[in-house]
């Protein structure tokens, strides 16, 4: 929603500039570890497995790791580690390495995983030469070399698609007491050098503690013979990596940054730390499980940045390897690798891991209109009515933190909004929804029930000293609840029972901002990494041992406060209806309850621009459910970029416009009437497809691909597609090219698929284009290229209403854009649209396809089966070479003639009126 | 795209007819969602054309919820056209055209519940209730107009008698201006010559006096030089005729800052920037700055450091600070409107001047006293010209406003009315300015200068539009639209920021009150 740079704005309005202050956050070389660890560069790893402690057991082999001076002749033993491999279903293999007995446990993160993953069979095939060979069930191997310890991961293919350790980058710092002096293997004691910075850092005027010293953990991927790696969202760069070496690493720490950077490794909001390689050759994947503080280094040797030496020492010269280096604070190395064949495989096999986003409610994938702020109940009905006035659909409205009583969440401002109620049944009486924020920072304020109770119960985070951690942020003076503690989180999610929050129902749904968290007067905008948050008591654990400390949990905070946010929402009417949560901080696993926005972005081309890469990042690291705030957060669009926003944000999972509450107001009627109906037209168009959205978004919660997707998981062998992040699919059936650049009259459309003989169709004009790489596109300012892939069948509502909720039961237009042989396929998904009714088989799961001699509509879950009034009001096929000269429907035993009609020049054939019942299977015979 | 957007876009088209009519015609006088006035385009007995001329098709296919048309109109009574309108008839109350998209959505659109005739949505008919309110509205509003036409009249009347009567003070000003322009000119011309008599006779006495003033000037200086040679003797306690920061951080007169301490900042600053003086620098750059401070210190000279803290105070509260500049400029303005002119200061300074030497002989001293009275005369003339062109400057413009068709808001020029809410007292002064004070306390902010008329064309006097007000931190500057309605009285209704630094007055007065005006007769004039 917004930043601390309110405070700011007045001094950029001198200034005039707008850019992020890099000031307030860290480079690698303040931050101490990033600095400590890079500067680290072993000649040969020191990590040695000790081959005589292998124990192969289950599906986990355990052995003990030794690091090893190696340059005595003595090979003095320097630190015992434990290292697991462990072998889980579908290709994927676990490698965790901690210490062997730590001085106290270290923090494994907690909520990333959605379960326990299963277990695959884990068989040792051989043991010699210093090296094991195991296998899983599914014909992967991994060769662990004992001294040094490398671990080489190959695909069914036989191929080695992952090494890890093979730059000797993997470190794990041991735990030590302050000042402690070791015995190394012959009982000599041994000083340890401290260095600068071990027990405690300065940045800027902020001191950390560092209670526990240095707990840094390293490791070095290596992806051979790939041609790229994507992932580790949320950056503004390229969806293809970049090389680091000679600039800062890639950066995971979530972070409130204020007019962050275009083209920038910096770290925002979110974090999440999963990635990707890919090229002809083959694909795999690393999840690094870990939720401190992360730098990521990438060296892809392709790049001309790469100096060749080191090309030449790496990889012969060949220019095709891709490696990357995880770095984190604190935590054990734990990492998660896929050898999936294909990315599709890979994304598949990280959302097993983490989870899909489950089935949303309908009205979250149509149009939401916000502001910072709306600014009472008179301004919420006349956006509201202004939608009717104006014939553009929208979904929900949304209150900003204004609508509190003075930022005490789960209040309302009195005077504004003296009948939340009633102004819920306004919008409720349209189909209409809205959507409070609810921040995790609690003000501070004597008699405020949250602050009292929280307070009383000791439910905040602590601070290093072990009191109420006192940071500033929109209340002013605030303290955090630690959600880590279960007790707190159920109080939490207690707060949104309806008797306390009063004002709200089941059409009230959640935004969670500011919770990286953001403090605005912490360090780098955020808490302390020496605060303290809750960990289970266990005997024995005192001391340093009694709680985590915030660095150890960091960018999984958000994660622990939207947890609680949707227990409370299923807790309000027993776990009937479906939650809506938007969150700003991003985490692995936060796809299980919330959707994502890229933050306070700005209205500016080149964001958005990079609202497609970000949001394909996100989406390829589980976040299907992302947008951009339409028109940009801060500064004011001018009708043609806000033209272009609509039409690009109706292509995109979250479609959503917010505004900085220092703009001008731009709701879509204040622009010119030209524009306004663009935005019009740009607003009904995601209506139309809005079935098709919400079938994409429950295939998404069964298979975990990505909604919005890059052109490589569909076309993996086409080379040009690797590096196109301008333009994306959704699904496998529509390809899109939002317009971003200003003033231009054609863009550059790339349409893959040229091996295949690939038809795309305009979905404007179902005018079919053969794939052949790059075509420049004709466009106008009521235009931006989408296509229809030929095979495909898209199911459309023409009768877009005011509301969502409000089309349910209209009939449908099936698209059926066929390729060359004539045929497509596609799917439709029906349910109540809020319930979770649909998992109990009230739902239509069918399937679609069309062969030249009958079109067929078939229930892909048999049993299943919802009472559905929706009926076909006509079919568009697309691409007819020769038109048939019959149809006839066939629904439960009736048949009945259907009237069609050509377009001719077009190739297009319509259906008219086949009227048949969605709720039951039906089938229409051609004849020629 | 839309569908029916796409098909719009052929023009080749042709029916493959393979299946019966089925259809059995009604005998309805029309189809569903036609007007009356349109119910002769649908005919049952023929084939139906769209009314774009594009497309003919069977009756049959008129409201069989699929859009054949490319303009909607074979839907009139379905949802199947996304361009096509749905006519409710509301007998009791006002016929109403929806768009088609609202047919049975599930939403009572039309009052007597004819939208939703499929979608399982039961309507109540609220026409005759909603008809009997809107009768009794306009049965109200016309009431008001007609009792407020009789208020309007008077308003009226008043206002074109106001405009009269400042014509004629207008002609009457341009009389009298003419009439003291001549005064002037023959007070100046008098004026001229008995103050080239008196220049004559004083040459002598100004002679003598600025020998006078040299030579104190002189003695002055020389006594200022000595007097500062004393003190930097006295601070030179090495004598080495060159003064250090040593020597003078005891000096408590050197404490500028009277922190009780004589820090570097300091000296630097009596010491024109350097570490240390000489002799000659400490008398021309040294002294000045440090007599003031040993005045002040024995009593003898209050500093204007007080007045300073009160203007750094201000600082703090730039919104304040600004508004008392303001409020100091409008004085000026007033000032050099009407009289106080600046050479009248330079007269009675020269008045006094002659007071104090009056030393003059006999004759000298009558030229003075008749060139001063020549003076005063001149002066008093020369304001009187002021006055009558400012006042005539005033009644110009107010003749150039306007003050609607009718003259109906002319004796509001220069109203004020206040409307308070929680927050914030507002004030509308009409065709000035309106304003907005913190109940808090705090400067007066203005929401804008009387600009325009910008109600729309056929209503412009609806709407006024006040702009240029103070600018919003970051932002536009404050402008306010005052929307005008009929009333009774005349007061502000309600103020609200529905946009940002945009604000919105609603202001009732009797001059809306116009009987003849579309807006009075809205009610009644439709179809009820």
């Amino acid at each position: 929603m917004k930043t601390l740079g309110l405070l700011l704005v007045a001094a950029l309005a001198l200034s005039g500039s707008y850019a992020v202050d890099k000031n307030n956050f860290k480079t690698c070389d303040q931050s101490g570890f990033c600095k400590r660890l890079r500067g680290f560069k072993p000649e040969k790893s020191q990590y040695t497995l000790n081959l005589d402690t292998v124990l192969v057991h289950g599906n986990v082999l355990s052995a003990e790791v030794n690091t090893v001076d190696t340059s005595t002749p003595q090979r003095t033993v320097l630190w015992h580690y434990a290292l697991r491999l462990s072998a889980l279903v579908d290709g994927t293999f676990r490698v965790e390495i901690d210490e062997a007995d730590p001085l106290y446990p270290r923090y494994r993160t907690q909520l990333a995983l959605k379960e326990e993953p299963k277990a695959d069979g884990l068989k040792l095939l051989s043991n010699e030469n210093g090296k094991l060979t195991l296998a899983n069930t599914q014909g992967q191997k991994v060769i662990i070399t004992a001294e040094p310890l490398l671990l080489e991961f190959v695909n069914a293919a036989g191929e080695v698609a992952v090494v890890l350790n093979d730059n000797g980058q993997l470190v794990v710092e041991p735990l030590r007491v302050k000042k402690e002096r070791i015995d190394d293997d012959e009982a000599n004691v041994v000083d340890v050098q401290e260095e600068e910075g071990t027990w405690g850092e300065n940045f800027k005027s902020h001191h950390d503690s560092k209670p526990r010293g240095n707990e840094a953990v390293s490791l070095d991927i290596s992806f051979p013979e790939a041609d790229h790696v994507y992932g580790i969202p949320e950056h503004t760069d390229k969806f293809s990596l970049h090389t680091t070496t000679s600039g800062e690493p890639y950066r995971l720490f979530n972070l409130d940054v204020f007019e962050y950077d275009l083209d920038s490794r910096m770290a925002i909001y979110g974090a999440v730390p999963v990635m990707y390689s890919h090229g002809t050759k083959r694909s795999a994947g690393v999840f690094w499980h870990n939720s401190a503080e992360t730098w990521v280094d990438v060296v892809n040797y392709a790049d001309s940045t790469v100096v060749s030496s080191l090309v030449n020492l790496v990889t012969g010269g060949q220019k095709r390897r891709v490696d990357a280096r995880f770095m984190s604070e604190s935590g054990i190395v734990d990492v998660f690798v896929f050898l999936g064949e294909k990315p599709a495989d890979l994304f598949r096999q990280y959302t097993a891991l983490t989870g899909t986003a489950p089935l949303p409610p309908k009205f979250s994938l149509a149009y939401h209109q916000c502001r910072w702020n709306y600014n009472d109940e008179d301004d919420v009905r006349g956006v509201d009515e202004n939608f009717d006035v104006h014939d553009i659909p929208a979904d929900v409205i949304w209150l900003d933190i204004e609508y509190t009583d003075r930022k005490k969440y789960f209040t309302w401002d009195h005077l504004k909004f003296p009948h939340p109620a009633e102004m819920v049944a306004n919008l409720t009486a349209k189909g209409r929804k809205l959507v409070t924020i609810i921040d995790p920072h609690i003000k501070r304020e004597a008699g405020y029930f949250l602050h009292e109770d929280a307070t009383e119960m000791g439910y905040y985070v602590k601070d290093k000293d072990g009191k109420d951690y006192e940071g500033w942020c929109w209340p002013g003076s605030s303290s955090y609840l630690d959600f880590f503690n279960p007790v707190v989180s159920k109080y939490y999610a207690e707060r949104y029972q309806y008797d306390n929050f009063p004002g709200t129902s089941k059409d009230v749904h959640i935004w969670n901002d500011m919770n990286e968290p953001s403090v605005f007067n912490g360090p780098e905008i955020t808490m302390p990494k020496d605060c303290r948050h809750y960990k289970p008591p266990q005997d024995g654990n005192d001391g340093l041992a009694a709680f985590w400390e915030h660095r150890h949990v960091h960018n999984e905070y958000g994660l622990w406060n939207i947890r609680a946010t949707h227990e409370g929402m299923l807790l309000r009417d027993n776990s009937k209806y479906r939650p809506f949560i938007l969150t700003r901080s991003t985490f692995a696993g936060t796809q299980r309850y919330a959707a994502v926005w890229t933050g306070d972005n700005a209205a500016e081309w080149g964001f958005l621009a990079v609202s497609v890469p970000m949001c394909l990042s996100l989406a390829a690291a589980g976040v299907s459910f992302c947008g951009s705030d339409v028109g940009g957060f801060f500064k004011y669009p001018e009708a043609e970029l806000m033209t272009r926003w609509y039409q690009a944000g109706a292509f995109q999972p979250f479609f959503r416009a917010h505004s900085h509450i220092e703009t001008k107001r731009r709701e879509p009627w204040l622009y010119e009437p030209a524009t306004t109906a663009l935005i019009r037209d740009a607003t009904r168009r995601r209506y139309a497809l809005i079935d098709f959205w919400y079938t994409l978004f429950y295939e998404h919660s069964i298979d975990g691909l990505p909604v919005m997707r890059p052109l490589f998981q569909e076309f993996p062998a086409e080379e040009d597609t690797y590096t196109i992040d301008d333009e994306y699919l959704l699904g496998n059936a529509l390809l899109v090219r939002p317009v971003v650049e200003p003033g231009v009259t054609s863009v550059k459309v790339y349409l893959p698929g040229a091996a295949s003989r690939t038809l795309w169709y305009d979905v404007d004009t179902y005018h079919a284009h053969h794939a052949n790489g790059y075509l420049t596109y004709d466009v106008t300012l009521a235009k931006i290229p989408v296509f229809q892939r030929g095979g495909s069948i898209v199911p459309r509502k023409e009768r877009v209403r005011r509301s969502s909720a409000l089309m349910a039961d209209d009939p449908y237009t099936l698209v059926v854009a066929l390729d060359i042989n004539g045929t497509a396929q596609g799917s439709l998904y029906i349910d109540d649209g809020e319930t979770y009714e649909y998992l109990n088989n009230k739902h239509i799961y069918a399937k679609l396809t069309f062969e030249p001699n009958a079109m067929t509509y078939s229930f892909i879950d048999e049993n299943a089966h919802y009472p559905t009034r929706s009926w076909v009001e006509r079919i568009v096929i697309a691409g007819i070479k020769s038109p048939p000269k019959t149809a006839k429907l066939t629904q439960a035993g009736k048949q009945t003639a259907l009237q069609m009609t050509l377009h001719k020049g077009n190739d297009v054939l319509v259906v008219r009126k086949p009227a048949a019942n969605m709720a039951q299977p039906w089938t229409i015979n051609f004849t020629y | 795209m839309i569908y029916s957007t796409w098909i719009n876009q052929f023009h080749s088209v042709f029916l493959i007819v393979c299946s019966l009519f089925t259809y059995v015609q009604s005998d309805v006088p029309r189809p569903r969602g036609v007007s009356l006035s349109k119910a002769p385009l649908y005919s049952p007995t023929k084939d139906f054309t769209c009314f774009d001329g594009t497309i003919t098709i069977p009756f049959s296919y008129v409201n069989d919820d699929y859009c054949d048309c490319f303009d909607g109109s074979d839907e009139p009574g379905t949802s199947a056209c996304l361009n096509g309108f749905f006519h409710c008839t509301n007998a009791g109350h006002r016929p109403l055209n929806i768009p088609s998209s609202r047919v049975n959505d599930g939403v009572c659109d039309c009052c007597d519940g004819t939208d939703e005739y499929a979608s399982g949505e039961t309507c109540t008919n609220t026409c005759e209730e909603l008809g009997r309110e809107a009768r009794a509205e306009a049965q109200r509003v016309a009431e008001l107009y007609k009792a407020g036409s009789h208020l309007r009249l008077e308003l009226i009347e008043k206002g074109n008698a106001k405009r009269n009567e400042m014509a004629e003070q207008l002609q009457q000003l341009e009389k009298d201006k003419s009439e003291a322009v001549q005064i002037k000119d023959e007070k100046e011309s008098l004026k001229n010559e008995l103050e080239a008599k008196e220049n004559e006779a004083l040459k002598v006495y100004r002679e003598a006096e600025e020998q006078e003033r040299q030579k104190k000037a002189e003695e002055e200086k020389q006594n200022s030089i000595r007097e500062s040679l004393e003190h930097f003797n006295k601070y030179d306690v090495n004598h080495d005729d060159v003064l250090t920061m040593d020597e003078v951080i005891i000096a408590r007169v050197f404490d500028k800052d009277q922190d009780g301490n004589v820090d570097a900042e300091e000296t630097k600053y009596f010491f024109g920037d350097s570490d240390s003086v000489d002799k000659d620098t400490f008398v021309s750059t040294t002294w000045p700055l440090l007599k003031p401070l040993l005045m002040a210190k024995d009593g003898l000279f209050k500093p204007v450091e007080e007045h300073e803290d009160i203007e750094q105070e201000q600082e703090g509260d730039a919104d304040e600070a600004g508004d008392l500049d303001n409020e100091y400029a409008g004085h000026d303005d007033e000032a050099s409107d009407l009289d106080l002119p600046q050479d009248e200061h330079e007269e009675q300074e020269q008045e006094a001047e002659a007071d104090q030497s009056n030393v003059y002989d006999e004759e000298t001293q009558k030229l003075v006293n008749e060139a001063t009275e020549a003076r005063r005369l001149h002066s008093d003339a020369e304001r009187t010209v002021r006055e009558i062109e400012a006042n005539i400057r005033k009644i110009q413009q107010s003749l150039e406003k306007d003050y609607g068709l009718q003259q109906e808001y002319a004796t509001l020029d220069g109203e004020c009315w206040e409307y308070e809410d929680k927050e914030y007292v507002y004030k509308l002064c009409v065709f000035q300015k309106v304003t907005q004070k913190s109940k808090n306390g705090g400067a007066e902010v203005g929401l804008g200068n009387w600009g325009e008329w910008a109600g729309p064309d056929h209503n412009k006097y609806s709407i006024m539009k006040y702009t240029n007000g103070i600018a919003c931190w970051n932002g536009p500057s404050r402008m306010t639209t005052v929307h005008i309605s009929c009333g009774l009285e005349t007061k502000l209704l309600s103020v609200t920021e529905p946009f940002r630094c945009e604000y919105k007055m609603e202001f009732s007065t009797p001059a809306a009150c116009d009987e003849s005006h579309p807006t009075a007769q809205h009610s009644s004039h439709d179809e009820l």
